[in-house]
């Protein structure tokens, strides 16, 4: 059976969705069928990155009861050659949508709970999914928390930056412990300097402080900044040396049983 | 003779029922104790059920770690028994049963009897 996958953050600007559209380009070229799902709804950007201009339904449809699953799905095989299959669900990015998520009231909230959870049966089982891959907001947020209850692993993309590391200690065990999630951490934008100065110094720092697997570590490329999202690294720059980080985080999540 | 075969037939069917009557109240009985138990031992005092309450994520991230775990296997499972709650959590099913009951007293589930069983599901106009 497949695997769903919540990539979360405390703080914004971490590179959730960079590293999002990368792993699930790179779990692609692995032969993978995968969904990568916008669950960032109060500011969707994979319609932007992956310039899908219009959507005959979203994600925000789904959740309100309005569709199924399959009409809001867009194949976007075609932008990664040679591999198995890649599938987007995207978010709503009209201003009038996000006000009208951010209303919603607990109940619907539970019933987007419930739509979520389903996606395992309609798309992992029934349509042979091999990985959901879900983008979501920072923070505690209905919208990401719902994504993290139905995930089987959550990765968590942190920076060094001092308040991020504190808030991601933090989420590590009033939020994603308490719901007894898988969790890893991926440390991005990391610059080296006096205390760390190669990826096994951030790995054994960080897994001393976080308590939990290292699954990989990002220097701070100014390619993938320049890029501005425009790229994705793993199909458009196969010889980068985030592509081959991007690679092993998929070898290792195929390894990791959940 | 056939007839006397068929009379100890109706009378073992019979008994049979009756004794299934017993066992389904005997079980109805166990439960009640069981939510009187466990409402002692997390101090509870009351047993009205609360009117219907969502059992959204911020609701499960502030329940006991106990409750938590049998609240997010039903909403993961749809609809449960104690029995099948038991299976995922790994506790005994008595402790799920009385768990689950607690969770509809709070408001949280609702129950539904079919014979003998006992199914425990979030409310289905709640879960849309």
């Amino acid at each position: 059976m497949g695997k769903v996958i919540a990539v979360h953050s405390y703080k914004g600007g971490t590179g959730k969705t960079i590293l999002s559209i990368n792993l699930a380009a790179a779990l692609v070229k692995h032969g993978k069928k995968v969904c990568l799902m916008d669950l960032d709804f109060r500011a969707p950007s994979l319609s932007t990155l992956l310039k899908v201009e219009k959507a005959d339904y979203w994600l925000n449809d789904y959740l309100n009861g309005i569709c199924g699953i399959d009409k809001v799905l867009i194949d976007l095989t075609e932008r990664i050659r040679d591999g198995g299959k890649l599938f987007v669900g995207l978010a709503n990015p009209t201003t009038e949508a996000i006000r009208d998520i951010s209303a919603k009231d607990r109940k619907w909230e539970m019933r987007a709970l419930g739509r979520l959870l389903s996606l395992r049966n309609t798309l992992l089982n029934d349509k042979g999914f091999d990985y959901l891959v879900f983008d979501t907001s920072p923070g505690l947020q209905y919208s990401s928390i719902n994504a993290i209850v139905s995930a089987d692993l959550v990765i968590v993309a942190s920076t060094l930056d001092k308040s991020d590391v504190e808030g991601t200690k933090r989420m590590l065990k009033e939020l994603y412990d308490l719901f007894e999630k898988k969790t890893r951490i991926v440390t991005n934008k990391v610059l080296y300097g006096e205390n760390i100065k190669s990826v096994k110094d951030v790995r054994s720092q960080m897994e001393e402080l976080y308590g939990v697997p290292i699954l990989g570590v990002i220097p701070c490329f100014c390619d993938v900044s320049r890029a501005k999202g425009t790229l994705i690294f793993v199909e458009d720059k196969p010889d980068h040396p985030f592509t081959k980080i991007m690679d092993e985080i998929a070898t290792e999540l195929e390894k990791m049983k959940v | 003779m056939g007839t006397v075969v068929s009379k100890q037939g109706v009378l073992g069917k019979k008994h049979i029922r009756m004794l299934e009557k017993i066992r389904e109240s005997l079980e109805k009985l166990n439960e009640k104790m069981e939510i009187i138990i466990e409402l002692q031992k997390h101090g509870g005092r009351e047993i009205q059920p609360l009117p219907e309450t969502p059992l959204d994520v911020m609701t499960l991230l502030s329940m006991p770690d106990h409750l938590r775990k049998t609240a997010m296997t039903v909403c993961r499972l749809g609809r449960a028994t104690a029995e099948e709650v038991a299976q995922q959590t790994h506790r005994a099913r008595a402790v799920e049963s009385a768990y689950l009951n607690q969770l509809v007293i709070m408001g949280y589930l609702k129950k539904e009897r079919k014979g003998r069983k006992a199914y425990f599901y979030v409310e289905k106009e709640n879960q849309g």
